[in-house]
């Protein structure tokens, strides 16, 4: 008990001292809250079934932000991972009788194959030409399910496979748990060394091989890695919706995801997360005035770009959060001293 | 087997569209040099330190560093080899803290593996930063510098990798006279080697790009001219500014 208790004070002091102390944190944790305990509130069929798939493009909007937003690498084609992972967990699925927990995986490593085909000859492409290269790589993978329909079911996908799981319920839980690990890790991964690796590619690349980085090598990596993320939303999709059709590799897939990720903000992660997570619903929620839709949509995507040239989320934050002129701690707006240095904040 | 020279260039070449920027360039340095390189406007310095580096490829020519052929080698494998540049446009990672710029040269191979005992990258970059001192703005964007901050940086960086030969490209370009004698100091103290915090020195060997003839005079043994692409002198400082034809060079383009 006694230890118990040490324990528990302990949690506290860490929530109270690291978490409740910004905005932004508070923000997060309640994100992660609401997301794990809305079932005790509503179990809702049509609710759970928007938020699972928020959750599995919110995985794909974050992956697009880890890739170009970090490295630069303008992905016009990131539908291309998303179909690869949808395709390899159906196919395995379906022939091989892998269940969900081995097929997605795997297609996050079809992805992955993926990202290293496409990665390589984007190595040497910079800007337009990137992005247009990019682009076609889906186009061409579409041609080519189209031609073995035969194995891909041609416009119909592969379609019969396993659920996801057994219930509705569970379905939920695995796709937000994955969501939120798999988004904590990707911002983990931007936090650490290799991170900063991934930036400063994005600003000046020959700067950074004449720092004695193999520039090649990361970039192949943040190929990989964005691939491997993308994928498992991929197969998460496949598996809910029980189909791997050749919408998952729709130009229009590919556009969404740019959208969302500088709609909520790119280099950061969150953003983009955040960004799915009100952009998705709103879209549901515009299918009632269908004629309407998109046109609402393009509309608030515009204004908030207008406005809020960094994207929503950085916007919002700097609304609410102040950085210490000396020691560059964030700060609630409302303090008129740093908390760290105790700086006067202006 | 004769003494492998330091560092060996021999009739380098270098050819952008109609202009011969380099032009059949050769010279060779010792270990513990620190040569000058001078020349007016366009007579291919920064082109001859590109083409060292790697980072442009050349028309003809060798290069040797320690007895290895570099040419052709990826730039991040020649500074791994032991060659760190600066640029002489400043290219600093705008949207990073200055920490995190100088941390992207602790991540190298070459300085990973040097320093025995420091493994914290941010400690080693710290000590960079100490020594070209901008430490105290470590945390701010690099966007925020001043030139003369910025070529500080240029430099934190450069000597981060631990190189055996420093290429620097007009260090001394927008400084106050202070700030110069200062940087020229930094330089001496470099060359001498040995630890600066948990940062350690090679004493590395330098090629020194710079306009600022006085102060370049205070530092270097040896100096280069260069003019169209050509060396048209090669030997003592003294020599140097007493040849009739660096004095040529010099006044035809309105003097330094
Ligand atoms: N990337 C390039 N493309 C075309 N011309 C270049 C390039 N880099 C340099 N030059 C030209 O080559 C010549 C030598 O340039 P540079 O080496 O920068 O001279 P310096 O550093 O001695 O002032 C100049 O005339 C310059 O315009
Ligand atoms: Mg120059």
């Amino acid at each position: 008990m006694g230890i118990l208790g040490f324990y528990l004070r302990k949690l506290f002091n860490i929530v109270k001292r690291e978490m409740l102390v910004l905005p932004s944190r508070i923000v997060v944790g309640l994100f992660f809250l609401v997301l794990l305990l809305l079932p005790v509130v509503t179990q809702d069929p049509y609710v759970l079934r928007i938020l699972v798939l928020t959750s599995i493009f919110a995985i794909l909007a974050a992956s697009w932000d880890l890739l170009s937003g970090f490295t630069g690498q303008m992905n016009f084609g990131h539908a291309l991972f998303f179909g690869v992972g949808a395709y390899t967990a159906a196919l395995l699925n379906l022939h091989a009788h892998i269940p969900p927990w081995g097929s997605i995986p795997l297609g996050g490593l079809g992805a992955v194959l993926a990202g290293l085909i496409i990665g390589i000859p984007c190595l040497r492409l910079r800007g337009t030409y990137l992005a247009l290269t990019t682009l076609a790589f889906p186009i061409i993978l579409m041609g080519i399910v189209f031609a073995f329909s035969n194995i891909t079911g041609g416009e119909l996908g592969v379609s019969g496979l396993s659920r996801l799981s057994g219930s509705r319920l569970s379905d939920y839980y695995i796709t937000v748990v994955v969501m939120l690990g798999l988004c904590t890790i990707m911002w983990k991964i931007t936090d650490s060394n290799t991170g900063i690796i991934f930036h400063a590619i994005r600003e000046d690349e020959v700067a950074v091989r004449a720092a004695g980085i193999n520039t090649t090598r990361y970039k192949l990596l943040a190929f990989c890695l964005s691939g491997f993320f993308a994928g498992i939303s991929g197969g998460l999709y496949a598996h809910f919706m029980r189909i791997a059709g050749p919408s998952t590799l729709e130009v229009s897939m590919s556009f969404t995801v740019v959208i969302w990720a500088i709609f909520g903000g790119i280099v950061t992660i969150y953003g983009p997360v955040g960004a799915v997570f009100i952009l998705f619903p709103l879209l549901e929620f515009f299918r009632f005035w269908p004629e309407y839709r998109m046109l609402m949509f393009a509309v608030i995507v515009l204004l908030t770009l207008l406005y809020m040239p960094d994207g929503l989320f950085p916007w919002l934050r700097d609304k609410v959060e102040t950085e210490c002129p000396r020691c560059k701690i964030r700060n609630v707006a409302t303090r008129k001293t740093c908390r760290v240095c105790t700086a006067p904040l202006d | 087997m004769g003494v492998q020279p330091f560092l060996e260039i021999e009739g380098l070449s270098k050819r952008f569209g109609g202009l011969q920027a380099v032009d059949n360039v050769g010279f060779s340095m010792g270990r513990n040099e620190i040569l000058g390189m001078i020349g007016p406007n366009g007579a291919g310095k920064t082109t001859v330190l590109r083409l060292i580096t790697g980072i442009l490829k050349p028309d003809s020519g060798g290069i040797h560093f320690k007895g290895k052929k570099i040419v052709g080698r990826k730039t991040w494998n020649i500074v791994n080899l032991g060659i760190a540049c600066t640029f002489q446009n400043m290219r600093p990672f705008r949207r990073l803290p200055i920490i995190a710029n100088v941390m992207v040269s602790c991540l190298s191979p070459r300085a990973m593996k040097r320093g025995e005992w420091v493994k914290r990258v941010e400690a080693k970059a710290m000590d960079a930063l100490e020594f070209a001192g901008i430490s105290d703005m470590a945390l701010e964007k690099a966007s925020t510098l001043s030139q003369g901050d910025l070529k500080r940086l240029e430099v934190a960086r450069a000597i981060a990798t631990e190189p055996e030969l420093l290429l620097l490209d007009e260090p001394f370009g927008g400084l106050s006279p202070a700030e110069t004698d200062l940087m020229a100091k930094s330089m001496k103290r470099l060359h001498k080697g040995g630890r600066f915090g948990r940062l350690h020195s090679e004493g590395p060997a330098m090629i020194i790009v710079e306009h600022k003839l006085q102060q370049l005079m205070k530092i270097v043994n040896r100096i280069i001219v260069l003019n169209f692409g050509i060396i048209i002198a090669d030997g003592t400082p003294e020599e140097v500014v007493n040849n009739p034809q660096v004095i040529e060079a010099y006044l035809g383009q309105g003097g330094t």
